[in-house]
């Protein structure tokens, strides 16, 4: 069985500073012939965002039909979740709150409904990897988009311990990220690391 | 001089709390003789932001939709009152939607350099956040702070207040909260007395331009 990878580009510039970022962490991990990787991006995901009708606390699925049905299957099929994000105005972008925000599902299904979201024997093996560019240099530009990210990977069964984070600040252009002194080696490693963790846990 | 105080509601759910908050301080600037209207972001066709960065060269947005139309509103009314409940720690999608598709004011003021708030066109602006959250804890609405200064920053206005109640589901909504609905229409009807006070304050030449 190969290790499962799932990855969300959720900036709507395709091929910009985050996706290259996101680019460059499953390239380390694709040198593994036992690695199977799938990048969404969210552009073209057609995920609506969450109404807040809160009937998933009861249907234990959400009313809406469309392209979450299918990204609900592979969130809990996955091993380890990517999820990438450019900061806009001091927050994840749109695209990728919608994502976020209809994990509600799965918080339901955790919280209200007291439901295991992955089989017992996955539980605690998975791991999540939040990657983010930001065109400010401030050192704080990530922290309110964090508290968003740490929920969708809670209702997951991902916990705080079992998350990696790779955020650079200071690239803006398309192509900045490509001068950052140390991004390109440190998504390589937070792959390669990534993988390494997961074959351990996984017993392979 | 006319008060007008424009509420944008952000939330997905009609009429919940966070509207009903929203709703309250509408009441109480309406009362104080603003003119207040009500837009519901549900109800509105836009796109989120695409990242194009086209506006950084020409000042305008690519995509011409409700989005600027309510920009443009935006830029025409003394106060607005942004609502969004909270969800997964953040504003809704709808309201971060709008936000980020700001940018174009973003470029016009720092990359441009065609657009600038002086100080006393700010003071005279006033921006209230209005939010709710199921959840007891207190640092529930600080990662939502940070987007709403980055949109007040935008359109130049000043972040003048929070109006804030989380805990809901152990309230069982708004209505039973002891404090908020009130909190709300007297800071509503409070806003537009200080807005009408400041404005009276400009100079007569000052107001033509």
């Amino acid at each position: 069985m190969p290790i499962r990878i799932l990855a969300f580009a959720g900036s709507p510039r395709r091929h910009g500073n985050s996706e290259t970022l996101l680019d460059w962490v499953l390239a380390s991990m694709n040198e593994d012939q036992n690695v199977e990787i799938e990048k969404i991006p969210l552009t073209e995901a057609d995920i609506n965002p969450c109404r807040g009708c809160n009937a998933c606390e009861t249907l234990n699925k959400c009313v809406q039909r469309d392209g979450m049905d299918i990204y609900h299957d592979k969130i809990i099929e996955a091993d380890c979740i990517v999820l990438s994000s450019p900061i806009y105005c001091m927050g994840l972008a749109a695209q990728v709150k919608a994502l976020v925000d209809r994990a509600q599902v799965f918080r339901s299904r955790k919280y209200v409904l007291k439901l295991p979201v992955v089989p017992p024997e996955r539980k605690g093996k998975r791991l999540g990897l939040f990657l983010s560019t930001a065109g400010q240099t401030w050192d704080y530009v990530f922290n309110a988009a964090i508290p968003s990210v740490k929920c969708f990977y809670h209702v997951i069964d991902i916990k705080d311990a079992d998350i990696r984070y790779l955020m650079i600040n200071g690239v803006d252009e398309k192509g900045a990220i490509d001068y950052h002194p140390s991004a390109q080696a440190d998504a390589i490693k937070l792959g390669k690391n990534t993988l390494a963790e997961l074959k351990k846990r996984l017993d392979l | 001089m006319e008060i007008k105080v424009l509420g944008i509601s952000g939330s997905p759910h009609r009429h919940g709390n966070t509207e009903t908050l929203l709703d309250s301080f509408l009441e109480g600037a309406k009362s104080a003789g603003a003119v207040v209207e009500k837009v519901v972001l549900k109800d509105l066709s836009y796109t989120p932001c695409r990242g194009c960065n086209a506006c950084h060269k020409t000042g305008d947005c690519v995509i011409q939709d409700d989005a600027i139309t309510l920009f443009n509103k935006i830029l025409e009314v003394n106060a607005v009152a942004v609502a969004s409940p909270i969800y997964s720690m953040g504003i809704t999608a709808e309201l971060k939607g709008l936000i980020d598709r700001g940018q174009y004011l973003w470029a016009r003021k720092f990359v441009l350099k065609t657009l600038f708030f002086p100080n006393d066109h700010i003071i005279r602006h006033k921006g209230i956040f209005i939010s709710t959250a199921g959840l007891s804890w207190d640092n529930v609405f600080d990662a939502a702070f940070p987007a709403i200064t980055a949109f007040f920053n935008g359109i130049g206005f000043e972040y003048y207040d929070n109006i804030i109640a989380n805990n809901m589901d152990v309230y069982g909504g708004i209505n039973k909260h002891p404090t908020a609905l009130k909190e709300a229409f007297d800071k509503g009807e409070k806003v537009v007395r200080v807005l009408e006070k400041l404005t009276a304050d400009i100079p007569e030449e000052k107001k033509k331009s």
